[in-house]
């Protein structure tokens, strides 16, 4: 458990943020590696893309429409997703596909696909260590910071600089061992922000299975899914409320009135 | 006669370097290998340890080192990059920990057929220079009641690096011409004369001749055995030099 942190007493409780929502009509986009549509857990998507490096044409190139999941990894991240805001309209946008050449860049212009559709909230349970992107993605969060879309961020598993987890325009996120959905923890050390149940949680998998995985890459969705249930009940909450809300109702939060 | 141009003197350099370099190769990086999935399975007690290297057209995973159960149907297996756990390792650079993947039938299923071992549990690291992914590093079954198991997926992180460093060692010296001139180059003042001219030379550097590798290894094996052996030895490659220099006199000496 993580050391008490004092936050204003505004009133924002756990019932006040989620109680009665849904996610609906919020859009959330998992940037990933695809959805499996057809898994019960998943419940349907909206719409999708996939994204890949064109070596002849030296750019990103985007294919709309149905899509396969290669490994599971997105389903995952979807399903949790769904089970905290089974009402929200999910989009699948996949970056990860059989090739390596030219992942970051179309990791990057996977997030400006999902912010320029109108997702209010972005899952990343992926990030880079490559320096190289560090200018890019830093631009891409700002970009997605300022046009009200919330971008959640898994931390790497390994104790490494990795982005776009590390900067402040995004919710980062790592595993606690809470199984309590709901049960958050906000960290007073950052850049880790956000502590959510990624221990020993069963997901959705390839073929309509499931399976029981551990990893920052699971918290991250749990947190993504209360921020949809919470912006469909509370729509106007820009990303930085969206962050006072997530701190005010985790469990080691210690509300402080002004005297 | 006229002297050699710098430039060719680079390129010679570079060329001997790559040719002589699997004689002064230091030994051992497969059993360095073979001894961190050892280690590493012993230490988290798990029942099994393997390492998946990507090829270099990065469309195949070849495990070529395990140890523990399962490790003789293991060894040698390839399979798509672009699949599964371990491709997802792969691809996104991510490591993964799985406590029970027996509930994907098609895993299971697939992983039986291949190896004859089904695990529960597993944990997945990528095996990374930087930002690219050499290989992966998989645990099956680890003791997970250990005190300090939490931390394991950092731990076998630990292992990755090791690996990633022994393959790194190991692959300077398959191309030591043009590491050593590219090291020349860079310790030369960037955009200067000789900075240029070391890195054209590195370039059109070949890359190591399979055969005359071998025989350099053959070299080195004997360089570490006795004097007779050596000895024996000389006599018996002069003796066949001069053979085949009988049988093709066109060819150069």
């Amino acid at each position: 458990m993580l050391p008490p942190v004092p936050v204003p007493d505004l009133g924002m409780s756990r019932s006040w943020a989620f109680d009665g929502a849904s996610g609906h009509g919020v859009d959330v986009a998992v940037v990933d590696s695809g959805i499996d549509t057809a898994h019960p857990a998943v419940g349907g998507l909206s719409d999708g893309v996939a994204l890949h490096w064109d070596s002849e044409l030296q750019d990103v190139v985007a294919v709309e429409g149905p899509h396969d999941d290669l490994f599971g990894h997105g389903t995952a991240c979807a399903g949790i997703i769904r089970r905290a805001a089974p009402d929200c309209r999910l989009h699948s946008v996949r970056v990860l596909g059989e090739r390596l050449t030219g992942k970051g860049v179309v990791f990057a212009e996977g997030v400006r696909w999902a912010v320029r559709s109108g997702c209010r909230v972005v899952n990343l349970s992926l990030s880079t260590r490559n320096e190289d992107l560090h200018s890019l993605l830093h631009d891409v969060a700002d970009e997605a910071y300022f046009a009200g879309v919330v971008l959640v961020c898994a931390i790497n598993n390994v104790r490494a600089a990795s982005y776009p987890s590390q900067y402040a325009a995004v919710v980062s996120v790592a595993a606690n061992d809470a199984t309590d959905p709901y049960a958050l923890d906000c960290n007073p050390s950052p850049p880790v922000e956000f502590g959510a149940p990624g221990i020993d949680v069963e997901v959705p998998w390839l073929g309509g299975s499931s399976i029981v995985t551990t990893g920052n890459s699971f918290a991250a969705p749990h947190v993504a899914g209360l921020v949809a249930r919470m912006l469909s009940k509370h729509p106007s909450l820009s990303p930085v409320e969206v962050k006072a809300v997530l701190r005010a109702v985790s469990r080691n939060a210690v509300p402080v009135s002004g005297r | 006669m006229t002297e050699p141009s710098a430039q060719d003197l680079l390129e010679d350099l570079g060329r001997l370097a790559t040719d002589l370099a699997p004689a002064v190769r230091p030994v051992g990086a497969q059993r360095l290998l073979a001894s961190i999935t050892e280690s590493a399975r012993q230490l988290f007690g798990a029942r099994a340890c393997s390492l998946a290297l990507l090829t270099d057209d990065e469309r195949e995973l070849v495990y070529t080192t395990a140890s523990g159960d399962g490790a003789d149907g293991v060894t040698g297996l390839r399979l798509p990059a672009g699949q599964g756990i371990a491709g997802w390792v792969v691809v996104s650079g991510e490591s993964v920990a799985i406590s029970d993947v027996s509930a994907d039938p098609r895993f299971a299923r697939s992983v039986a057929e291949d190896t004859g071992y089904v695990p529960r549990a597993m944990l997945a690291v990528p095996v990374l220079v930087g930002d690219q992914v050499l290989g992966v590093l998989t645990l099956l079954d680890r003791d997970d009641a250990r005190p300090g198991a939490e931390h394991d997926l950092a731990l076998l992180s630990v292992f990755a690096e090791q690996t990633a460093l022994t393959l790194q060692t190991d692959s300077a010296f398959e191309r030591l011409g043009r590491v050593l001139l590219q090291a020349l180059g860079s310790a030369a003042e960037g955009g200067s004369t000789l900075a240029e001219a070391v890195e054209r030379a590195a370039t059109s550097v070949p890359l190591a001749d399979a055969d005359l590798a071998e025989l350099a290894t053959v070299f080195a094996q004997l360089q570490r055995q006795g004097p007779a052996e050596r000895r024996l030895a000389v006599r018996l490659v002069r003796e066949v030099a001069d053979y085949s220099g009988r049988r093709s006199p066109r060819l150069p000496r």
